[in-house]
């Protein structure tokens, strides 16, 4: 039990050397706190980020409103929080389910490997030369009735909100796949595995118990710089009228919206588009930072 | 060497195959059709009118037959004509390759340009404040919603200093070297931010991971310089892998270039292919799918021969962005 | 360095080069670019708007909207017997109406335009296969007689009211044409119009066409065939540029001169714009035929209640939008005619935001139990309803949101589902699938009878192959007898007679909830003088050889 214990204390010291990832770290907790904490603030503060006010309109930050009004008299400040509470769902939730995915193709077709290797890999390759941005505005786009969905789904407000997360997750586990796979083949090779295998346990088991465990940290890796990317990615596809819709809010969307609004009321623009910006920056350093730390072949 | 070539062709253009019925099922998932819309917001059109222009259009037959006929077409070389440009689609895509092509091009060489020596410098001097610096300015640059850079842009450079246009593709009357320069320099910079800094870290990991090898030791303790090691042997080995990287991306590129494309105005195949979904013009959209497609799969081949060629063991360890 | 500095300063040169020459060249920022150019196939905003420079039709409401002849000499007319009622052996009321071409009208290839051009657009109106978005004219012609050169009459087998204007088709050059139409199905791939968009001869007004780059722009040079007043510009440039962020960043660095009205900006993007840059631009809002409203889907229990109609256009504030999000330069609708229409009655019943009465209404309509302030009735049913729209159009959606505010403080709870534009209206909408709720507009032309969007035979259906417009499901037999009435009866006063009673129907039912007519913001630079925004469909740009550099 020594072995491991002082390994992750290695890998914590490693990751501590890191002053930009600790940095982003913290940064990441604190807007996670803000955004989970969201009702809970509004409540304290009494902001509401819900009832529009045609007589507040893009107001200057004051006392009653800490960083003003949007364009229809909301609370700026609430509007961030619950806006920084879907991106940031959206965002992990998409980044876990292709991790998921990614996870069980990659460690399918490596532990398996020959001819089911080969084709599972050849549709991973096809999936990532696809030119994926145009084929995601057409799946952005279609009729979720048409493909036999029940009215609730279809007919939900956050419905743009599981069909941003379905779509990253069926075109993003691509990364994961690979890294899972190649870790997959090389510890297929090790002691350990083959003395499983020799007595007797289950592909299943292996593949549970003596694989994936040791398989974790490229996907933990992946997975922290993917949550950073698809937070762009929800932006982009809001710029594109394809994001999540309003009256739920995302920065992505309120930076969307803001565009028009830069010449009148820049200060909306500048919130969620700063707060873009940081959370995306702290996603790479984290990733980064967990890349070194957990790097076995990484020096100190 | 030529089964291997022959069979990579034929499994390519089974891809193709599959990937224009599967854009053409899509499109068709999609509601609605440019008929009903124009129908929407003119009491005067009746839905006798609309059934008889999609008779017209070819919108009324099932949509396995359609493909079927556009494929038969297709094969013989005839992609259809152009709905929402009233042209030939072969004829629209053309000129709209050699703008991105232009765009992509330029913005690559610019890419790499500042990509390999600040790489290959980070990489000699790790965990230096400059190898920090680097790293910051790297992430920033993929951290930035690139229409929003690109409008920020458009706000200081034409708007506020008025240095140079806000968009277009050459002064309409001008179209001289020079315009057509000042055109390109704020959308090829707006690129050049966003993916110089994929580039960048990739090339200072396959430099650092080239520099441990033992073949560099040896160089090393034979007294060679630093320079000379560099230049003279771990270069080549270490670009392998970007050239790699860059194959590879091809697709994405031509995903990234939209964006860009539609801020500025700029008329290319991003843009293109976009309005071409949206717009439910089936034979562009189609055809400009299929063409960055192939080029994505041309590249992946040459990618693929490259490793046949290369050292085995060279691996493609960097991570990829998502989407 | 010096390099970049030589650029720089040959940047600046061209900036000033381009300032010295803007007097003779005026650029246009629109917001789309058209799909095609020939002006029979589609109709769409930005042809039209380009079109408007290079063609002129028959007959057009000018901005004072007044009918006046463009194309012809002088407006057929009932009583000078230039129209004529004729009555068929079936006992059916047909029409005769003579036109006379300009004698001096001619395309820009020197030949004169003549009844052989009007005979041939004719014949291509009526070939199915030409694929005309709108052929009801053409089908209506029985015959056209040929007088001469230049006159000619139609025979029409129904009368109306605006037989004036209904007629006025746009003609094509047939010496151009003609060949182009030897296959009719391929004559709107083969028509000239797109494939040799530059020829003279296909343009008519004072600029013709002389440059077309795909998506990008359209430059336009004055026809020396064109009869009229000399335009003042050497050379009008047309650039699409689709992003409002990026078409009003362009405005502010030069690159374009004005943001044409019609296919511009909204009026919150113009107004969001405008704040700070007040001084080098003056801003035109014209409101017109634009009629932003909110379908009520008459075939739902709740909405069918004719207190819970009334008590929802009593619970929002539509004047405090109006004023608050446009400035009051979109003014709030009582109904669907314009109060800038003939026709308009001012008498009309108005609805003003009255929050109380509308919880009393509500109350007395069953939804009287309040439960975390959202009405409930006695079956325990809550009163929620869905509000749609089409989504990416952000004036709506903010409107949409201030909406749903202002109900639910009067207990009604409100869903936001919006979808995109082509879902929205090609299925939603006009398969009345919308649950209670759509929000959208329509565009219509003066004294236009809203036949389509009200009458009860215009309800669609799986029936009658989902035809018409009546997407509320409006049926109502006093407002089927208003619209036959109004299509027939054509003396000033019985007819506004009829349409009183058509506007006062429209507001005691309320088969939608009027919101504002919308308006088009002009932003024309300070030296820009002479365009004269109309407020309906006919563009600025049929004027536009009144348009000057002024001080």
């Amino acid at each position: 039990m020594n072995a491991p214990q002082s390994m992750a204390r290695r890998m914590g010291r490693r990751f501590l050397q890191h002053r930009l990832a600790v940095a982003s770290l913290l940064t990441l907790l604190l807007l996670a706190l803000l955004s989970l904490g969201a009702p809970l603030l509004e409540d304290l503060l009494g902001l509401d980020g819900q009832t529009t006010n045609l007589f507040q309109r893009n107001q200057p930050p004051s006392l009653e409103h800490p960083l003003g009004t949007d364009e229809i008299g909301r609370d700026l400040l609430a509007r961030l929080l619950q806006g920084g509470r879907v991106s940031l769902a959206v965002a992990v939730v998409a980044a876990l389910a292709s991790a998921v995915i990614g996870t069980m193709i990659g460690v399918i077709a490596g532990y398996y490997g020959g001819r089911f290797d080969a084709l599972l890999m050849r549709f991973t390759d096809g999936v990532i030369s696809l030119p994926l941005l145009p084929l995601l505005i057409v799946l952005a786009a279609i009729d979720l009735s048409k493909l036999g969905l029940p009215p609730s789904v279809t007919q939900s407000e956050d419905v743009s909100l599981y069909r941003i997360i379905l779509i990253i997750s069926l075109v993003g586990w691509t990364t994961v796949a690979r890294l899972v796979r190649a870790e997959t083949l090389t510890l297929k090779q090790r002691e350990f595995v083959r003395a499983a295998v020799a007595q007797g346990a289950t592909a299943g088991r292996i593949m549970r118990v003596h694989i994936l465990p040791n398989a974790v940290s490229p996907i933990i890796v992946a997975t922290t710089l993917s949550v950073g990317n698809i937070i762009l990615f929800e932006s982009v596809l809001s710029f594109l009228g394809l994001g999540i819709q309003p009256p739920v809010a995302s920065w992505g969307n309120m930076l969307t919206n803001a565009q028009e609004l830069i010449w009148s009321a820049p200060q909306l623009a500048v919130w969620p588009g700063l707060l873009i910006f940081v959370t995306v920056i702290a996603f790479n350093f984290l990733g980064d930072g967990l890349q070194d730390a957990l790097d076995p072949r990484a020096v100190d | 060497m030529f089964r291997y070539t022959a069979e990579r062709i034929f499994q390519s253009l089974l891809v193709l195959l599959a990937l224009s019925f599967a854009v053409y099922g899509l499109i068709g998932l999609m509601p609605g059709d440019p008929i009903d819309l124009m129908i929407q917001g003119d009491p005067n059109l009746s839905q006798a009118d609309a059934k008889r222009l999609k008779a017209i259009h070819g919108l009324d037959r099932p949509l396995v037959e359609r493909y079927g006929a556009w494929l038969f077409n297709a094969v013989q070389g005839d992609f259809g004509y152009s709905r929402n440009h009233s042209q030939p689609a072969l004829d629209v895509i053309s000129d709209r390759i050699i703008n991105t092509g232009l765009l992509l091009g330029l913005s690559l060489v610019l890419s790499l340009a500042i990509a390999i020596p600040v790489g290959i410098y980070a990489a000699l001097h790790p965990y230096s404040k400059t190898d920090y610096a680097v790293n910051l300015a790297c992430f920033a640059g993929i951290s930035v919603p690139p229409f929003w850079l690109a409008l920020l842009f458009i706000i200081l450079f034409a708007v506020v200093l008025g240095w140079l246009p806000a968009g277009g593709m050459a002064t309409v009357g001008d179209g001289g070297f020079l315009d057509r320069v000042e055109h390109l320099v704020l959308p090829v910079v707006t690129l050049t931010i966003a993916s110089v800094g994929d580039f960048t870290r990739f090339m200072r990991a396959s430099m650092l991971q080239t520099l441990r090898q033992d073949f560099i030791r040896t160089a090393r303790a034979k007294g060679l310089s630093m320079t000379r090691v560099v230049t003279g042997h771990a270069l080549r080995n270490a670009l392998l892998p970007l050239v790699t990287i860059i194959a590879l991306s091809f697709g994405r590129l031509f995903s990234g270039a939209l964006i860009t494309e539609t801020m500025f105005a700029w008329q290319g195949m991003g843009k293109m292919i976009y309005d071409a979904i949206l717009g439910n013009d089936y034979n562009l959209a189609l055809i400009g799918l299929m063409f960055a497609t192939a080029l994505t799969l041309i590249g992946n081949f040459l990618a693929d021969l490259g490793y046949v060629w290369l050292d085995p063991r060279v691996s493609l360890s960097d991570r990829e962005r998502t989407v | 360095m010096v390099r970049i500095t030589k650029i720089l300063m040959a940047a600046a040169l061209l900036i000033f080069a381009t300032t010295a020459t803007a007097k003779d060249t005026l650029t246009i920022g629109i917001s789309q670019f058209p799909r095609n150019f020939n002006p029979n196939i589609e109709s769409m905003l930005a042809k039209s708007y380009i079109l408007a420079m290079a063609r002129r039709p028959f007959v057009v409401y000018d901005a004072d909207w007044k009918l006046r002849c463009m194309l012809c000499t002088e407006l057929p007319d009932l009583k000078k017997g230039t129209a004529k009622i004729v009555t068929a052996n079936d006992g059916e009321k047909g029409l005769e109406v003579t036109y006379t071409i300009r004698p001096d009208a001619v395309w820009g290839d020197g030949v004169p335009v003549t009844t052989k051009d009007v005979m041939f657009t004719w014949k291509v109106g009526r070939d199915k296969r030409s694929g005309f978005s709108n052929i009801e004219p053409y089908k209506r012609v029985a015959k056209i007689d040929v007088h001469n050169d230049k006159k000619f009459t139609v025979h029409v087998s129904k009368f109306t009211c605006d037989y004036r204007t209904r007629y006025s088709i746009g003609v094509l050059p047939a010496h151009i044409e003609a060949k182009n139409f030897a296959d009719p199905a391929q004559y709107r791939i083969k028509s000239a119009y797109e494939t040799d968009t530059t020829n003279p001869g296909l343009w008519y007004g004072p600029y013709r066409v002389t440059e077309v780059a795909s998506g990008s722009h359209i430059v336009l040079e004055p026809n020396p065939t064109w009869w009229g007043k000399k335009p003042a510009f050497k050379k009008v440039i047309v650039k699409a540029i689709e992003k409002t962020s990026a078409l009003s960043a362009n405005l502010l660095s030069g690159d374009i001169d004005y943001i044409a009205g019609e296919v511009g900006l909204t009026v919150d993007e113009a107004l969001a714009f405008n704040l700070r840059t007040r001084e080098n631009f003056v801003t035109q809002y014209k409101s017109g035929l634009i009629y932003e409203h909110i379908d009520l889907n008459l075939d739902n229990p709740i909405l069918k209640d004719r207190r819970v109609r009334r008590a929802l256009i009593h619970g929002i504030d539509r004047a405090g939008i109006s004023t608050q999000l446009f400035r009051g330069h979109q003014p709030i609708s009582h109904g669907q005619t314009n109060p800038l229409d003939t026709v308009y009655d001012k008498k009309v019943p108005k609805y003003r935001y009255n929050p109380p009465k509308a919880r009393e209404l509500l109350a007395a309509a069953g939804w009287s139990e309040l439960r975390k302030g959202i009405r409930y009735n006695a079956k325990g049913e809550r009163l929620q309803l869905d509000l749609m729209t089409t989504a990416g159009n952000k004036s709506r959606e903010l409107v949409q949101q201030v909406l749903q505010s202002q109900w639910r403080s009067v207990g009604i709870d409100i869903r936001i589902r919006n979808e995109p534009a082509r879902v929205f209206f090609g299925e939603t909408v006009s398969r009345r699938k919308f649950p209670h709720m759509a929000m959208y507009a329509w565009i219509s032309a003066p004294e236009s009878v809203p036949r389509t969007t009200l009458h009860s035979t215009m309800i669609p259906s799986a029936d009658n192959g989902w035809s018409g417009q009546n997407y509320p499901g409006f049926a109502n037999k006093a407002m089927d007898k208003a619209l036959d009435d109004a299509e027939v009866v054509c003396d000033e006063e019985p007819n506004k007679a009829v349409w009183r009673d058509l506007q006062r129907i429209y507001a005691e039912e309320l088969p939608a909830i009027p919101l504002y007519f919308r308006a088009n913001p002009f932003i024309m630079p300070k030296w820009l003088k002479g365009v004269v925004p109309t407020g309906h469909q006919f563009a600025t740009t049929l004027w536009i050889e009144d348009w000057y550099v002024g001080k």
